[in-house]
């Protein structure tokens, strides 16, 4: 009995710490920095780097002196990126990686992850202010703006499923989905969701927030070593997840790992295309859009869905 | 007012062989004006010396030994040679030249950035000093 | 623009050391919020002393000195001091290496274009366009090299002419180039004046009215965008622009996307020039003798640079070295509307604002003594100007 204890105990550690979640992610979201580092350089008709670029970013980085900027909280400063990276590793818990079935699961457990991926956008706005370093706060302000412009509608992107599966649990969802692509249904919301995760990622051309030729890298300037690597990390595992969710909600399902990794990568490759098409917007400008448009075009698909559920009952 | 005007570019590039090079693996035919190392021709140099007066970055050193006996040296400095080819020109008896096979001269010591041209004893005598360089520029 | 009065009022230095100016140069922008109040520009950071330095080689160690001001637009450099030399000893060149002078021009002007859109595009945040627009500009690179042994700092001038022929398989290479760059030119073009998004950031942002491009002295594309009558190489024409004549191009707008496409269209002109020079290239000598003392004078020598105005002012005193060289680069003259346009833009804005003057910083470094006690002028050795400098920085460094 007791040795039952201790063995599901070393189970879930081992899934915790080594397999699907924390390592085995964390390599995951370096490999799909690579693949979109080299697409949208294949895109430009340039060569990119080579696949273990990101790996020896992050090493670099780890090794690299971490500089705590005169007049800052030193414990935030060390404490934000790990919990940024913390937040992500927490709401793979809830996400049905790589194929297999989430290790945690509730009702409910979609807004708890969607929250624990905003995480990130708000560590990086609470870093960037907490040093004085002027780019800093104006990307920490671009930051925190983006992230209450793109929130209402990814969230609301991301509720389309769930309202169509009945349930808030996103096994269930995913179940549901298993069998229909949400995309022929709910297009509008698939593109809101896609564009959403661009906005929570900061890429172009939703980059603003950390737009180098105006404010060199926005709320991140003061990082350096360890602080950036770890924020770089949970990028990776923000883009994986993200990826995960629109892939499972929107796509199809992703019960089987190969078409995981199809799926995903597919859509990495529509958000490179994107990336590669469009100039940086500007602050005001991407918050415009969101309020104009991102949030119309979810309400339309929402009232599309009550209205079909209407005259399906 | 139109979205994605460079759709076209990024559609065709998906499938195309990036364009970078990659130097130094793979080696484009350098065109045949390339400039790169200077080559010198002591049968028709006349030891004049208005390469050196004319080179903007005094990279060359011109010394007679025997103006009769047409003896000359030249030091050539490529670590300071802006490859203008301007001595080429100054040159009235195209005694000078620049290589389109060798300009790849970076080097991890010094020896290599001075390039001593001319009989050797010729340019052992030059180097003792023995006698006076011609080359105003030459002075350091 | 409405201006919010809050405390979040606070001042960003962009540059000396910043991601979007490869160059040293400060501009101290004060915002509040993300709204520009006020813009002040510090010149100074890359001041080279070239102007000094000529007067103590002879005049033709000076030709490299002077091409190496700008890295850009180096030949037109080379050109407006030989051409200023050679009035001043009053050689006449012969018509071919004037033709080849101005080829190498225009070709010049399409290299730095190609690589002002790229710039101004990544500036914009559109690294796409940066991208293609300079995998398309290494054509003209090679065509240079190809020409001139050379990629930056061709060395095409001598004084009294040119040191570079070009024969029938050189102009067959660069015929064809030129057709490929046209068909791209002809594309950016279209994306510069549709795309959507871009258009978000170019339309109507830094309009300068042509009141204000006169006012502020500014030249080139940046004056010709705002539809102000100003290119040397039609009001002035040197070398062989009498024979091979460039038709002006203006634009009415004055914002950023006026001078994008300002830019873009001059290139078609440079197309048009080059294939007319290689057509009618006039046969003759490569150069001819020149003096090694020029004759006391003194001349001013203007001519079109990629930027705008450049402008030569040179003495001589009868010896192998100039008396006085001085050099008024086209960013100088420019710069005082960034200053001025910024102002009630956004933050974001602002780099593309800079961008869009094609500014070239270290050529337009120059430094100015102020002395508000005395209100005397005077004038700085070489020896005082360096101690002067060793002063300065010991000062800094304790
Ligand atoms: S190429 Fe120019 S810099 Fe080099 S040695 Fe000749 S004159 Fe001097
Ligand atoms: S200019 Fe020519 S002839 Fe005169 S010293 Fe130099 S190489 Fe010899």
């Amino acid at each position: 009995m007791a040795s039952d204890i201790i063995k599901d105990l070393l189970v879930s550690l081992a899934a915790i710490l080594f397999f699907p979640g924390g390592l085995f992610l964390l390599l995951c979201g370096l490999l799909y920095e690579w693949i979109d580092r080299k697409l949208l350089a294949q895109l430009q008709n340039r060569i990119g780097p080579r696949w273990f670029q990101p790996l020896a970013d992050v090493i670099k980085l780890l090794a690299k002196e971490e500089v705590v900027p005169e007049e800052v909280d030193a414990r935030l400063f060390i404490g934000l990126p790990i919990v940024a990276l913390a937040g992500g590793l927490t709401a793979a818990l809830y996400v049905p990686f790589a194929g297999l079935a989430p290790s945690h699961s509730f009702n409910g457990d979609l807004i708890v992850t969607i929250y624990l991926l905003s995480l990130l956008s708000l560590c990086l706005g609470l870093a960037g202010s907490n040093t004085l370093d002027r780019f800093s706060l104006v990307g920490a302000t671009r930051t925190l703006t983006q992230l209450f412009s793109y929130e209402a509608p990814f969230l609301l992107a991301l509720l389309g499923p769930a309202f169509a599966a009945g349930s808030w649990q996103i096994q269930e969802i995913a179940t549901y989905t298993e069998t229909r692509w949400l995309l022929l249904s709910q297009p509008l919301g698939f593109l809101v969701a896609v564009i959403g995760l661009m906005g929570k990622l900061e890429l172009p051309p939703l980059d603003a927030p950390e737009a180098e030729t105006e404010i060199v890298a926005g709320a991140l300037t003061e990082y350096s070593g360890r602080g950036l690597a770890i924020f770089r990390l949970s990028k990776g595992v923000t883009l994986i997840l993200g990826l995960t969710l629109i892939a499972a909600f929107y796509l199809g399902g992703v019960s089987n790992p190969a078409f995981f990794f199809l799926k995903t990568i597919a859509l990495l490759l529509i958000i490179v295309g994107l990336k590669a098409l469009f100039a940086r917007l500007r602050i005001d400008q991407s918050v415009g859009l969101w309020w104009r448009y991102g949030t119309l075009l979810v309400l339309i698909q929402w009232l599309g869905m009550f209205l079909w559920g209407g005259v399906m009952t | 007012m139109k979205l994605g005007t460079m759709f076209q570019d990024v559609s065709s590039s998906f499938l195309r062989k990036p364009v970078t090079e990659k130097y130094p693996f793979e080696r484009r035919t350098p065109p045949t004006r390339l400039r790169g190392t200077l080559v010198w021709d002591a049968e028709t140099c006349v030891g004049c010396g208005l390469c050196a007066t004319d080179c903007p970055a005094n990279a060359l050193e011109v010394f007679v030994l025997d103006r009769k006996e047409k003896r000359f040296a030249l030091s050539y400095h490529p670590d300071r040679c802006t490859f203008c080819a301007q001595c080429v020109s100054s040159c009235r008896h195209g005694s000078l030249a620049m290589s389109n096979e060798v300009w790849e001269l970076a080097a991890l010591d010094r020896t290599s950035f001075t390039i001593h041209f001319g009989d050797e004893t010729d340019v052992e005598l030059a180097l003792a000093g023995k006698t006076a360089s011609n080359a105003e520029a030459s002075s350091e | 623009m409405e201006k919010v009065q809050t405390s979040r009022s606070f001042t960003v230095p962009i540059g000396p050391q910043h991601p979007a100016l490869k160059e040293p140069e400060h501009f101290l922008i004060t915002v509040d919020g993300e709204i520009v109040t006020k813009a002040v520009v510090r010149l100074g950071y890359a001041h080279r002393g070239v102007e000094k330095a000529t007067e103590s080689r002879n005049w033709v160690q000076n030709i490299y000195i002077l091409e190496r001001i700008c890295g850009i637009c180096s030949h037109i450099h080379a050109t407006a001091y030989c051409l200023g030399v050679e009035k001043l000893a009053g050689v006449e060149v012969p018509p071919r290496a004037q033709a080849i002078r101005v080829l190498v021009a225009e070709m010049e002007r399409i290299h730095s274009h190609l690589l002002w859109l790229g710039v101004a595009a990544h500036e914009a945040g559109f690294d796409t366009l940066f991208m293609y627009s300079w995998r398309d500009r290494e054509t003209i690179m090679d065509l240079l090299e190809s020409l001139s042994g050379n990629r930056v700092n061709y060395s095409v001038n001598l004084l009294g002419g040119v040191k570079f022929d070009v024969d029938d398989e050189l102009a067959r290479l660069i015929y064809d180039g030129i057709d490929f760059l046209e068909k791209r030119t002809q594309h950016y073009l279209d994306v510069v004046t549709s795309d959507a998004m871009f258009l978000q950031r170019t339309r109507g942002i830094g309009t300068m009215t042509r009141s204000q491009a006169d006012v502020l002295g500014t030249v080139g594309p940046t004056a010709r965008a705002s539809n102000v009558y100003r290119d040397i190489r039609v009001e002035a024409p040197y070398g062989a622009y009498g024979d091979f004549p460039v038709k002006i191009v203006l634009d009415e707008r004055g914002d950023l996307e006026a001078r994008f496409v300002v830019r873009i269209k001059e290139l078609f002109e440079s197309y048009r020039v080059i294939r007319e020079i290689l057509d009618n290239l006039p046969a003759g000598e490569l150069s001819t003798r020149m003096p090694r003392r020029i004759q006391e004078g003194e001349t001013v020598s203007r001519v079109e640079a990629p930027r705008g105005e450049l402008f030569y002012f040179i003495k001589s005193n009868g010896t192998d070295t100039p008396e006085r060289i001085k050099v008024r680069t086209p960013t100088i003259c420019n710069m005082m509307s960034v200053v001025k346009l910024a102002v009630g833009h956004q933050l974001a804005d602002v780099p593309m604002i800079v961008v869009g003057i094609d500014p070239c910083f270290s050529c337009n470094d120059r430094m100015t003594v102020v002395d508000r006690g005395q209100g005397q002028r005077q004038g700085w050795t070489w020896e005082a100007l360096r101690r002067y400098g060793i002063r300065h920085y010991q000062r800094l460094a304790r």
